[in-house]
């Protein structure tokens, strides 16, 4: 017999390294004559869609498609230090360094593109690489012809920022400090599930999500972190374990080593909050980690809320379920 | 203000690369001349390594050299936080968890390389397994490392094991004894997780080769972190930052585990040795037993609540076990303990976190660092108290939850973007949750 439980867990995540522990991302962008814009970060996408959300950074401000924004310095020695793709800090930090540096960029090319058109700036128009005079008497110039005349004068439009927040070291005696991390991001989601008592086997059947994201600069990015975040929350409430007895791990594969398969993905229905109300790039808060976190407790009380048992360990087995449902009748 | 690229589904620009199998991952890089690799690793969790032959397996033809510490006397230890795990056991020196290394194994083929690692042989002391966080702490438990971390406050309880303990961490905010002298409930369980794989589907492998015109050792390997790798490989070998070279390639999945070293150093010490390309492929099980877990963590919460439903005080007591080295281990622990509460008003908060050394496999980053093991432990204790006190889960999480002006265990005042409440009715629409919050 399955019994049908439902269960909601609200989350905060402080994102950033913080607690005083210096922390930065560099950044550089450059419109180079051969009609491409570089866009320099040793930031590590780790499959996430980090450096997707650099280009449409880039791409908004500087008002030209994405496509002409290549990648470069995925490499030690051809960029400098972006922080770690960790402690879900890179679309606020490299994001808030390439969104500078593609500001300067942008007032570079009004400050020539004004000498060029003899124009004051707000008699400039930029838009798609071009640059016009308003009254459009003198024609256009695109960004890379802008790039040529710059060079010629033995300068170029490049540009380097560096994102780098404060926080506070937290008091030793008591976790004090007025700024600890540089910002919280916030979730809260319900999780339906099916318990089967006969065999102890738990279905997980839908998800719902509301995630305070800031602001999506890639929104079908951010529901795919919190449907692969949730299924990995969901492979640590469940069944993922790797059991060592003295020291001695005695399920190094993976066929001992449990994840959730394609078989045990729920149906997902998100809502994204968009107050771009962050001090992240056009607001943006970090999701990266938030996303799984909720999944735990909002399965074990879902389990409650389905059999009235609390489990209060991880993760919940079968065996578990079967062990406590006979505990209960005893 | 509409925008044009910002906010939109662009397609993720390594999406053709990788559908197409264009994107390179280490292995599908390419060097002639290029040998292999295979690690020795520890033979029990915690012993002295008294002697390791390594004569028989060098014999074994195709087998280019085999390195143990003899060769590199001069290494220094490396770690993400502090510096406190060691390249290769010395000989008289201790290994404390089955992935310590104690050869590298160099071959012109893997399969040679595996034979002659399976000939290595290890003479041992074996020493006292400490699996048990609980039993590290105490007085009479065996050190696992000889040194104290460094990292331990004035505030450690003196009856507690001072080498053992990673690191110690306090929470002190309100007056909790008052706290709970005001709740009408208090509930107080412990909650236990587990140790976890990241489990990315990529595991760690590299590439590396020496320029001796540069003087440079250039590494193609998968890092969470590039700069600082490259650091950690650079003062583990006594070279400068500037002549490790790490290059990034397609990275298979992370999730924390892929900020520590890996395969980084032992790949610059067989291509600084050989002076031709090497290549470095952990197996699953290698992968799984050597690199870093998720903090499994003894949670004690005790939470107190008023009959309206308003939370008065919160105390949090956390035990992690972080392995047999620091890693992330240092900022894990009490980076959950900060998080005790969720995200919810609590005048009154005390916590007491320890980072426990043991001879399991070392605690290191995972997705959520400590948080996602404590948002079990609050979540569940809301909950809790929601169904006590009789009160809808959703309507007691909603009138407990932080709001702009709001201030978390450490004493930060939330200042703006706390959009807690809103998170909570979008869900409750969304899953058409039965009963309304009161506003």
């Amino acid at each position: 017999m399955r019994k049908k439980g439902r269960g909601m867990a609200t989350i905060m995540f402080g994102f950033g390294y913080g607690e005083g522990f210096p922390d930065h991302s560099i950044a550089e962008i450059e419109i180079t004559t051969d009609q491409k814009i570089k866009l320099r970060t040793a930031g590590a996408d780790v499959g996430q869609g980090f450096l997707t959300t650099m280009v449409q950074i880039a791409a908004e401000v500087l008002k030209i498609d994405s496509s002409y924004i290549e990648i470069v310095g995925q490499d030690t020695h051809q960029a400098k230090n972006s922080g770690s793709t960790s402690a879900t800090r890179q679309t606020f930090f490299s994001g808030n360094a390439v969104r500078e540096a593609a500001e300067e960029v942008m007032g570079m090319i009004y400050h020539h593109g004004s000498i060029y058109f003899n124009s004051n700036y707000p008699e400039l128009t930029v838009k798609d690489g071009e640059i016009y005079a308003c009254d459009n008497k003198n024609g256009k110039i695109s960004y890379w012809e802008l790039a040529e005349i710059v060079k010629q004068k033995g300068d170029n439009l490049q540009a380097e920022a560096s994102f780098f927040p404060e926080t506070y070291a937290p008091d030793e005696k008591s976790g004090q400090s007025e700024k600890n991390y540089v910002a919280y991001t916030f979730m809260t989601q319900v999780i339906d599930i099916e318990v089967d008592i006969d065999t102890g086997i738990i279905e997980v059947m839908n998800v719902y999500t509301a995630l305070d994201v800031g602001k999506a600069i890639n929104p079908q990015n951010v529901h795919g972190q919190i449907e692969g975040g949730t299924v990995q929350g969901l492979g640590m409430a469940l069944m993922e374990e790797q059991v060592m007895e003295k020291g001695i791990t005695i399920n190094p594969d993976m066929t001992n080593y449990l994840v959730p398969s394609i078989q045990d993905i729920p149906e997902f229905e998100s809502t994204l909050i968009e107050n771009e109300d962050s001090d992240g790039p056009f607001g943006a808060k970090g999701i990266g980690e938030p996303t799984l976190i909720a999944a735990c407790p909002a399965v074990a009380n879902a389990v409650y809320d389905a059999i009235g048992i609390r489990i209060t360990s991880l993760p919940i087995t079968p065996e578990i379920i079967l062990n406590s449902l006979e505990e209960n009748n005893n | 203000m509409t925008k044009r690229y910002v906010g939109k589904n662009t397609l993720k620009i390594d999406a053709e690369s990788k559908v197409t199998g264009q994107a390179q991952y280490p292995s599908d890089l390419k060097f002639d001349n290029c040998l292999h690799i295979k690690i020795k690793r520890a033979t029990y969790p915690h012993a002295i390594l008294k002697d390791l032959d390594i004569s028989g397996a060098k014999k074994i033809d195709g087998v280019v050299d085999i390195i143990t510490a003899k060769d590199f006397p001069d290494l220094n230890t490396f770690g993400l936080i502090i510096k406190d795990q060691e390249v290769l056991i010395k000989i008289g020196e201790k290994m404390k968890f089955m992935g310590d290394a104690l050869a590298i194994v160099i071959a012109e083929t893997e399969e040679i390389a595996l034979k002659a690692r399976n000939k290595i042989r290890v003479e041992i002391e074996k020493l006292e397994v400490i699996t048990d966080p609980l039993r590290a702490i105490e007085k009479d438990a065996p050190a696992i490392h000889e040194d104290f971390s460094g990292l331990c406050t004035d505030y450690l309880e003196p009856n507690l094991n001072q080498k053992n303990i990673l690191a110690d961490h306090y929470l002190k905010k309100g007056d909790v004894k008052k706290g709970f002298r005001e709740a009408d409930l208090i509930v107080e369980n412990e909650y236990r997780t587990q140790h976890i794989d990241q489990l990315p589907l990529q595991n760690e492998s590299g590439y590396a080769l020496y320029d001796d015109k540069k003087d440079e050792i250039k590494i193609w390997a998968a890092s969470q972190w590039l700069h600082d790798t490259q650091a950690d490989v650079a003062q583990s070998i006594n070279m400068s930052k500037e002549k490790i070279r790490i290059i990034q390639t397609a990275i298979g999945g992370a999730f924390g585990k892929k900020e520590d070293v890996s395969v980084h150093i032992h790949l610059a010490l067989a291509a600084l040795h050989t002076k031709r390309p090497v290549k470095l492929v952990y197996t699953r099980e290698e992968s799984m037993i050597a690199q870093s877990k998720r903090h499994p963590l003894i949670i004690k919460a005790k939470t107190g609540v008023s009959s309206n439903g308003y939370l008065t005080a919160w105390s949090v007591e956390v035990i992690g076990d972080t392995g047999a080295y620091a890693s992330s281990g240092p900022a894990v622990v009490h980076k959950g303990m900060y998080h005790c509460t969720g995200p919810y008003n609590v005048e009154n908060i005390e916590g007491t976190s320890y980072a426990v050394y043991t001879n399991n496999t070392y605690g290191g980053a995972m997705r959520g660092f400590g948080t996602t093991q404590m948002a079990f432990a609050y979540e569940s204790q809301m909950d809790i108290l929601a169904h006590e006190l009789n009160i809808d889960p959703a309507q007691f999480r909603y009138q407990n939850a932080y709001i702009t002006g709001s201030v978390t265990p450490n004493g930060q005042k939330l200042g703006k973007s706390v959009n807690t409440k809103r998170t909570i009715e979008s869900v409750i629409d969304l899953a058409k949750w039965e009963g309304e919050i009161n506003k």
